[in-house]
């Protein structure tokens, strides 16, 4: 009899053989190296009876505007919302991977997700109905614990993707890495803005039954910055990536100015932790692209690099930032790659660098690794705008986290999908020109009303396809 | 096979004299060229009769796509008397069947648009331009004589067809109420894209001609090419084209426009690499870039920002340190819905060159922004077409003035830069994207093929 067992490495089989010799059974073992991991089987019916329920969309402003007066009626609404639509999205998400090929998702990587997802819709979906502020605080542990567990989900699914690269079409894969991903957005999205609702209404400067008018300073609902100025967040971080830069390359490399221009008093509601982290990854690659044709050129290292001109456009309806830098443009044999999770002739060294990275949720907050970067917030964090200052807005690790915390050299190739990712998942767009041999010109548009709904890929429409 | 969205209410006699007030669309496939019936009745009005099997055999044989290869196979001119018989023969081979291809389009073309003069002025040029070239088809070139009546017989065509643009346009201006706005833009796609391939092969067989006899026939040299021992051009190819060089005179040339109407004169600077050199044609690019700055200084003028200069940067691709010995791009015309298999451009070593027009003008706005790629879409009032008011006295000042092969025109108005400037840019693997920061500005990225190092 076969009992198997751990996911990786090799196991021993007991085998039990029928006794020639003596009447004592004899066990007799065999090394069996496992090759792949085939998650363990389970009943479909209660997946598809989520699966049947449609995903219920929301907008930024809906965010805003139902954040803004917190009572406990509604802290426990959104805690419903919250209760239902997890694992609604979740066993969307667990139906696609159940889709994928056999031999994609028994890939270790993949398979890990596919089992913290399961895990987590198992957790999920039991919750029953929250009618008191109790229930919800169990809510709450529940969610932060998930969150947490689920931080190692991007680099995993990186990984697994470019392990799996000649076992699917580059675009399905792409378009399931899409899904997911943005997927994973909302999901976060909701969960951190309710925890975050929670810890607002918890926090002691909040008084439930006051007349709604929200102090002036308060800047934050939940995890929507109301005012993103495009401006500062630039600078920002700019200068937090420049200090990282500083550090991986040391102090004699000449690192690139900024120069901002255009519109710069634009505002506009944003998730603060997903504007940083596109606007990071643009930055980081404008910066990297500088340095190392500078190493490259024969002029060497003594000239000044040309600075990176950012300008922000505003028009009625969207802003608009454009990152141009000369570094020299995308080379021809990555340009086909650019947008793509499975890369091309760079892929053994992404997976290399993708091992590297501990666990991986993606914004500039986790930058601050090192000892000398003050640590973020505490939990109980007083919702006033100085405080907020710091661009985490919550104690707990935010989704982004992890990603830009790694050194500036560990090229993981995510930046620009990634980014994409988050830009359109609130009605944006995220565009980049190349001109080779002399720089990049990136393109941020960004919604300003916050009034359009979270792009998600619904069921009906994935299944019209 | 004609397919026909909605039912025509009575015969086709009729629409003339009906003009219904709403467009009658029909969607009429270009995918291919079904041979016209063997009824003369079928056939546009025309003086110029040709036999229909003869058109129909050449409609039927396949285009031959392009590439750069073709035009330079030939030699270096001055070309000896061998390879000019070559390349006139080689041109004779390719010719008639392109001109037969635009004529089954042409044909298949709602009656209601061919019968309008402008098309039909076009449709019959080209029945005209075959005619003359039918009598050599028969033939290979292999006098002198021949050689030289040929070449004259290809001025007259390129001659002939110097103003199809504007003149279509007119046409499908005045048809649009006949015509999908979407259909034109695919026949004209087509139709214009293998027209540059048609006139490019014409051109470079008159300009070799030209360059190998410097000193005979000098009334069949319309370009005035200056036949130079060491010039780097090969026919119509500059090898070493200087895209700055383009880009200041056609801004010279479009700021005098921009002088005459708005009385302003705009002003660029230009930066990256400045002395970059590639091979191309000059005449297309020529186009190209008037057409785009046209865009960008109207765009700054209007928005009253004519102080701030347009800063255009010209990108030089590195060399790549693949096999420089090999022989050049392959042409790849856009092939959706024509008669050209697709090609891929391969793996080249020629370097192209990135071109960046960055204005201040305001940016396009969102709703136009879609249609900036169809034919006729301007945002330039009616009244002030071309050619419409009769007493727009400067606007024909400004096509008298109009130069690049007399395709250009006035400031804007016919709304073909855009997409024919892509269609130029495509041709040879390169292309034009344009970027929009409404309320700020406008970049725009012409993306240009290198055309290789020919051999020898």
């Amino acid at each position: 009899m076969l009992r198997s067992c751990s996911q990786n490495g090799s196991k021993t089989l007991r085998l039990t053989i029928g006794a020639r010799y003596r009447p004592i059974q004899r066990y007799h073992y065999i090394q069996v190296r496992r090759v792949n991991n085939a998650p363990p089987w389970r009943p479909a019916s209660t997946l598809d009876e989520w699966v049947g329920k449609e995903a219920r969309p929301i907008s930024l402003r809906q965010l805003m505007v139902f954040g803004r007066t917190l009572t406990e009626a509604r802290l426990i609404s959104s805690a419903n919302y919250v209760r239902t639509e997890l694992p609604t999205r979740l066993a969307h998400r667990i139906r696609d991977m159940q889709t994928l090929p056999y031999v994609v998702v028994t890939n270790p990587h993949i398979s890990q997700v596919y089992e913290l997802y399961y895990k987590a819709f198992e957790t999920l979906r039991k919750v029953r109905e929250i009618k008191t502020l109790e229930d919800n605080e169990k809510l709450c542990k529940k969610i932060s614990q998930t969150l947490r567990e689920h931080l190692t989900v991007i680099p995993q699914l990186a990984m697994g993707v470019i392990e799996c690269q000649d076992l699917m079409k580059p675009e399905d894969m792409d378009k399931f890495m899409n899904t997911i991903l943005r997927s994973r957005i909302s999901r976060r999205v909701i969960a951190e803005q309710h925890l975050a609702l929670t810890e607002t209404f918890n926090s002691p400067w909040h008084f439930p039954d006051s007349p709604h008018t929200p102090s002036v300073g308060t800047e934050f609902v939940g995890e929507v910055f109301l005012k993103c100025n495009a401006g500062e967040v630039v600078n920002r971080c700019y200068n937090t990536i420049l200090s990282h830069c500083s550090a991986t390359y040391g102090p004699t490399t000449s690192l690139p100015t900024l120069k901002l221009s255009g519109h710069l008093d634009a505002t506009f509601p944003y998730i603060l932790s997903h504007l940083e982290y596109i606007i990071g990854e643009l930055l980081r690659n404008s910066i990297q692209a500088i340095v190392e044709r500078q190493k490259s050129s024969p002029r060497g290292w003594e000239e000044t690099p040309p600075a990176i001109e950012v300008t922000v456009c505003e028009a009625p309806q969207h802003v608009i930032i454009r990152v141009s830098d000369q570094g020299g443009g995308v080379p021809r044999d990555i340009l086909p790659y650019l947008w793509s999770f499975s890369k091309g002739p760079r892929s053994s060294q992404r997976l290399e660098n993708l091992n590297q990275v501990p666990k991986m949720a993606a914004t500039l907050q986790e930058l601050r690794v090192s000892s000398d970067i003050p640590a973020p917030l505490h939990a109980s964090s007083h919702p006033e705008a100085h405080e907020r200052s710091d661009p985490i807005g919550s104690g707990h690790d935010s989704s982004l986290s992890s990603l830009s915390s790694r050194p500036s050299n560990l090229r993981l190739g995510m930046g620009l999908p990634l980014s994409r990712v988050y830009a359109e998942y609130w009605a944006g767009k995220l565009e980049l020109h190349s001109l080779e041999g002399y720089g990049v010109d990136a393109f941020l548009q960004i919604s300003k009303l916050g009034n359009k709904n979270e792009q998600l890929t619904m069921r009906a429409s994935m299944d019209a396809v | 096979m004609k397919l026909f969205s909605r039912p025509l209410r009575s015969s086709n006699r009729h629409l003339l004299s009906q003009y219904p007030s709403r467009p009658v669309y029909r969607t009429v496939s270009f995918a291919r060229h079904p041979s016209p019936s063997a009824h003369k009745w079928s056939h546009p009005p025309s003086s110029i009769t040709i036999a229909d099997d003869e058109v129909a055999n050449l409609a039927s044989q396949p285009l031959h796509a392009l590439s750069l290869a073709d035009l330079v196979k030939h030699g270096r001119p001055p070309l000896s008397t061998e390879a000019l018989f070559s390349s006139a023969n080689f041109t004779l081979s390719l010719l008639p069947i392109r001109l037969a291809h635009r004529i089954q389009a042409l044909r298949n073309l709602p009656f209601i648009v061919v019968s309008n003069p402008n098309i039909s002025k076009i449709y019959n040029n080209y029945l005209h331009s075959l005619s003359t070239l039918l009598p050599y088809n028969a033939k290979t070139i292999s006098t002198l004589e021949d050689e030289i009546r040929f070449t004259a017989v290809l001025a007259d065509l390129v001659e002939t067809h110097s103003h199809t643009i504007p003149t279509l346009a007119r046409g499908f201006l005045e048809c649009r109420r006949y015509i999908d706005p979407a259909e034109v833009t695919r026949f004209l796609d087509e139709h214009l894209r293998a027209r540059i391939g048609t006139r490019l092969i014409a051109e470079q067989h008159i300009a070799l001609h030209v360059s190998s006899q410097p000193h005979q026939d000098p009334k069949l040299n319309p370009h005035s090419i200056e036949v130079d021992r060491s010039s780097s051009y090969i026919g119509v190819i500059d090898t070493a084209l200087q895209p700055a060089a383009i880009i200041n005179s056609c801004g010279n040339f479009v700021s005098e426009i921009c002088e005459l109407k708005y009385g302003v004169r705009p002003t660029w600077v230009i930066d990256g690499e400045p002395a970059t050199t590639f091979a191309f044609v000059p005449v297309h690019l020529e186009y190209i870039v008037t057409e785009l700055l046209k865009n960008a200084f109207r765009a700054t003028v209007e928005s009253g920002r004519s102080h701030e200069p347009i800063v255009i940067t010209i990108a030089a691709e590195p060399e790549s340190t693949a096999d420089l010995d090999k022989k050049g791009v392959m042409v790849s015309p856009r092939a959706e819905e024509s008669d050209n298999p697709p090609i891929r451009p391969f793996e080249d070593s020629a370097p192209g060159v990135t071109i960046r027009i960055r204005d201040r003008g305001g940016g396009i706005s969102p709703e136009v922004l879609p249609n900036i790629w169809s034919y006729s879409f301007t945002t330039f009032s009616e009244d002030e077409l071309p050619g419409q008011t009769p007493g727009s006295g400067n606007m024909d000042a400004l096509n008298a003035i109009s130069g690049a092969s007399g395709e250009g025109s006035s400031i804007a108005g016919l709304g073909y830069g855009l997409p024919l400037g892509r269609a130029y840019a495509e041709y040879f693997g390169g292309g034009i994207a344009v970027q929009s920061l409404y309320g700020w500005g406008c970049d725009v990225y012409l993306r240009l093929k290198g055309l290789g190092r020919p051999k020898g």
